[in-house]
């Protein structure tokens, strides 16, 4: 009995640390010193801001507002901003430019009538209130003066609104190739799909990380789409694109492509890749698992002292 | 805003000094218990596919993550033939499963095995649910976010590279949707508990094994008397079980 004592007990021993009186002093202070140790540098590190705060209100405008918003220029895929200090709060736009989807959410009435005339949210702004402001001001100066509106340099206006007009074929297939990547863009920047779906034959399922872009050229018009190419405000858009803009003639054929799709998606059954991958996973699964099984036929299938430990557990 | 700095600025740099202070610390105080104490001596069967699926499923995905890291021009360029992109993301997918299907086994096994239950420390269980909970996550973005190679290479890469160049840049992953967020996250919570966990054991990982010169095994019965068909000795050799 005293040796199945022993033996169980040496089966059962326990991974345990070194007893507290057998650990040297430095190593109990160990975590508390560093642990307070990374908090200061956790209160440093949470100080940085993640936008240079001397930006001019011209410069955020351009980066962020000018691909859907104009100040005295008409709409464009937002509404018009001249005179916007006059039409809401201040408060109510700090709130609402900050994260318009909560404002949307907490139902208030100026926000969904907005929802209800533009069709799409505008996405969340990482601004602080001082640069909000310096946009406002930015809108109040400009407004101000009538006749003299801000011109942002802007490859929109490079094509006047013109009437939808067919594109040709060529510039559909380049599109196309463009946007699924097997014509690279020119300055490197990732191929659409990575992010984007579009319903079409021609492309492979494209990522659903961001928007469905079948319909996006009726809901936001040729102009609309090139602006958004133009200078993307969406924060995750805009980092994937950072010093790889689109040029003008990889937005012309995007475009195109684009308002082709839309006019064609109700004809189109591209493949659904959702439970195709998963299938692919499965599989592949079972083929890794015969394969372990395969190189490890000759395995020792149990330990060594599995028909003892069993005797004496039964004994015991 | 403030928030998200910790969790996206803050963690990430906590993460990364505890991993380093602290492993060379443990390293350094209890060396010859920097490993994974192996418990194949206890329980072999359900180790085996268990450890397997999960080991060889872990480095692939962990391969794909660092190469897409250090490489995202050329994950970009290889993934512009949309076939390669397809065999990528499958292939990615299919050692996604093996992990979770594997550290499934694993976990079961420790919590139902007597033997392995009194071996198992209470930061064996919480590790394992935490890698568990991140290769939950991992394949639900693969399935739910995909083409994640592309995007990674695209907006991760760079905001990864923005730590490592002390700049961090994170407009991009505070806008990514809240599953990605936590996977991030979880990433770096589970390289800042590494010194603290049986993790350590891949710091030490026996690759001289794979040059180290053969050895010799010597058996010392009796040839003779093995064949002698009056002793018990059989014409094979016997077997270790």
């Amino acid at each position: 009995m005293e040796k199945t004592h022993n033996f169980v007990c040496f089966v059962r021993g326990r991974n345990t640390p070194l007893p507290r009186n057998l650990q040297t002093p430095s190593h109990r202070e160990l975590h508390s010193k560093n642990i307070f140790g990374f908090l200061v540098v956790a209160g440093l590190l949470m100080g940085v801001p993640t936008v240079s705060a001397d930006e001019s209100g011209k410069e955020i405008f351009q980066q962020r507002c000018s691909a859907c918003h104009t100040i005295g220029e008409g709409r464009r895929v937002g509404p018009d901003l001249a005179g916007v200090g006059d039409r809401r709060s201040e408060g109510w736009l700090l709130k609402f430019i900050r994260s318009p989807q909560t404002v949307i959410n907490s139902g208030d009435p100026q926000a969904l009538a907005l929802f209800e005339e533009f069709k799409m949210v505008m996405p969340d702004q990482a601004l602080s209130d001082d640069q909000i402001r310096k946009i406002l001001s930015l809108i109040k100066e400009t407004g101000a003066t009538p006749g003299a509106p801000v011109t942002m340099p802007e490859p929109a206006q490079a094509q006047p609104a013109e009437p939808v007009q067919p594109v040709p074929q060529d510039e559909i297939e380049l599109g196309q190739n463009l946007f699924q990547g097997k014509i690279r863009f020119a300055n490197g920047g990732p191929s659409c799909i990575s992010c984007h779906h579009v319903r079409n034959d021609a492309v492979i399922g494209g990522g659903i990380l961001a928007k469905e872009l079948t319909t996006v050229f009726s809901r936001m018009g040729g102009e609309g789409v090139r602006a958004i190419l133009g200078g993307p405000p969406f924060p995750v858009m805009q980092a994937a694109y950072k010093g790889m803009p689109f040029t003008d003639d990889e937005i012309r054929a995007l475009v195109g492509f684009l308002q082709h799709a839309d006019k064609e998606h109700a004809y189109q059954h591209p493949r659904d890749y959702g439970w195709g991958l998963f299938g692919a996973g499965a599989g592949g699964l079972v083929v890794l698992l015969g394969f372990y099984s395969v190189i490890g036929r000759r395995r020792k299938k149990k330990s060594v002292n599995q028909d003892i430990y069993d005797r004496q557990i039964k004994s015991e | 805003m403030t928030f998200n700095n910790f969790l996206f600025i803050a963690l990430p740099y906590i993460a990364i000094v505890t991993f380093v202070v602290g492993a060379i610390r443990r390293y350094r105080a209890t060396g010859f218990k920097v490993s994974s104490l192996s418990s194949q001596f206890l329980e072999g069967r359900k180790l085996y596919f268990g450890s397997m699926a999960f080991h060889w499923g872990i480095l692939a995905v962990f391969a794909g993550h660092l190469i897409t890291f250090l490489f995202p021009t050329a994950t970009l360029a290889w993934n512009s033939n949309p076939v390669r992109l397809i065999v990528v993301e499958a292939l990615a997918f299919t050692f996604g499963l093996s992990v979770l299907v594997g550290l499934t086994g694993l976990f079961l096994r420790r919590i139902s095995n007597p033997r392995i239950e009194n071996v198992t420390s209470r930061m064996d269980v919480a590790i394992e649910l935490l890698i568990l909970a991140q290769v939950v996550l991992g394949c639900w973005i693969a399935l739910g976010y995909r083409w994640g190679s592309s995007w990674f290479a695209s907006d991760l890469s760079p905001y990864l590279w923005s730590i490592v160049k002390l700049n961090p840049q994170t407009e991009a992953v505070n806008a990514m949707p809240p599953v990605i967020r936590a996977h991030i996250v979880g990433a770096f919570v589970i390289i800042g508990m590494i010194p603290f966990t049986r993790l350590m054991h891949f710091l030490v990982a026996p690759f001289h094994y794979i040059v180290r010169p053969f050895q010799l095994v010597m058996w010392t019965w009796d040839r003779k008397r093995v064949r002698d068909p009056r002793t018990v000795w059989t014409q094979h050799r016997p077997r270790n079980n």
